[in-house]
């Protein structure tokens, strides 16, 4: 595998930010809730990585050590208004939805973590490409965890409504009786400890 | 000092070019999103009224509601309809409210917020404002979660914060109606 296939793959499993590295717990958590939430998220993060780590990564020969902390969140912060922005103007209901999580993605450890340990090392493409597989990393493990919560906590899996379909599918069965504890921050938190358990199992079993 | 001078250079450069950046997206987006909000008052003033129809905007001079408009039954004014301002975990929200002229509340509804999904966001369901329903002329309109019914009471904990915002605005607004009377 190439060098740089490899910058995008490492994010989705051998480093996977959510699982491995354990980077950007609080909106994890926060926003797992349903589906639709973890793909709007999702997708505003690997926005944001991307971008923010292509030009943290062309500046990084200009920016002094001192000030680059405060750099970095500059950067940051502007990409994420500009997500917010666009969010709130064309699609309202996932900028509600995300509410107080979206703003917060400037101080998300992922995007700081990446900028500081990969962007300001590395070359611009490289940066990009650790960007957009970090984020899909993230999407990836933030799809799974709201999908197990959704699916058993509520019995529904909420997707964006098109045309007539309203966006959420019901689950017979489970949408009458759901287990209503994984709705709640501690079914997040037994959700993400049973996943970290079963991949710290995999990659150890790999590793044999 | 030559050190310090470029350092503040090159930080107020990225600065200036992220603001300019951001102003420019802005540009854009503010008239949809204006529009967007627009939007959603009307339909959530029309929600809030219910059975009845929005009648003439008045001006009501207090910080607690930003606009205010009777709501009429036929050619007669029964009550009104306001946009209240409220304070929640996440910041400032609003409520569009209708009320009889005794204060009485007729329908509720929670429009801008930042709320906690899954908790506090749960004040945007119909049935969290079928809690204070029906109150605020006759019987009081709850001030804390232990005037709940313990059904009630077990919905909204977790979420004391925006519960308090929502209810101190609603009795505010009840309060609002009836100093107005029907005197507009």
């Amino acid at each position: 595998m190439s060098a740089h296939m490899k910058e995008l793959t490492k994010g989705l499993f051998k480093e996977n930010p959510t699982f491995i590295i354990m980077l950007g717990m609080c909106p994890t958590l926060g926003v797992s809730t349903q589906v639709s939430n973890a793909l709007g998220m999702g997708l505003s993060v690997i926005f944001v990585l991307t971008f923010s780590n292509m030009a943290i990564s062309a500046l990084r020969k200009i920016i002094p050590d001192t000030i680059r902390i405060p750099s970095y969140i500059v950067i940051i912060a502007s990409f994420v208004t500009i997500v917010e922005m666009v969010l709130h103007a064309y699609v309202p209901s996932v900028y509600a939805a995300l509410g107080v999580y979206l703003p917060l993605i400037v101080v998300n450890c992922i995007i700081l973590g990446r900028a500081e340990a990969f962007a300001n090392k590395n070359t611009v493409l490289d940066s990009a490409l650790d960007g957009i597989g970090m984020g899909v990393g993230f999407t990836m493990s933030l799809t799974l965890i709201s999908l197990i919560r959704e699916v058993f906590g509520s019995g529904t899996i909420t997707l964006f409504a098109v045309g007539g379909f309203d966006g959420v599918i019901e689950i017979p069965g489970l949408h009458e009786s759901p287990i209503g504890v994984l709705t709640l921050a501690s079914g997040a938190l037994l959700v993400m400890g049973y996943l970290k358990a079963f991949f710290q199992w995999k990659s150890a079993r790999g590793q044999k | 000092m030559r050190e310090i001078l470029r350092t503040g250079i090159i930080l107020f450069l990225i600065c200036a070019v992220s603001a300019g950046l951001c102003g420019i997206v802005n540009s854009v987006t503010a008239p949809v999103i204006e529009e967007n909000l627009i939007r959603e008052r009307e339909a959530a003033l029309a929600v809030a009224a219910g059975e009845y129809t929005v009648g003439n905007e008045i001006t009501v001079d207090t910080p607690e509601a930003n606009v205010a408009y009777t709501i009429m039954d036929g050619d007669e004014a029964v009550g009104y309809v306001f946009e209240l301002n409220a304070s929640g975990y996440g910041g400032a929200m609003t409520i569009i409210a209708s009320y009889y002229f005794d204060g009485e509340l007729i329908n509720a509804q929670l429009t801008t917020n930042s709320e906690t999904p899954g908790l506090g966001k749960n004040a945007e369901n119909s049935w969290y404002m079928d809690m204070f329903k029906g109150l605020g002329g006759d019987s009081p309109l709850p001030s804390s979660s232990a005037d709940l019914s313990a059904d009630d009471a077990s919905a909204v904990s977790g979420a004391t914060v925006t519960f308090t915002g929502v209810s101190t605005a609603l009795r505010n607004g009840s309060e609002l109606a009836k100093s107005l009377g029907g005197a507009v």
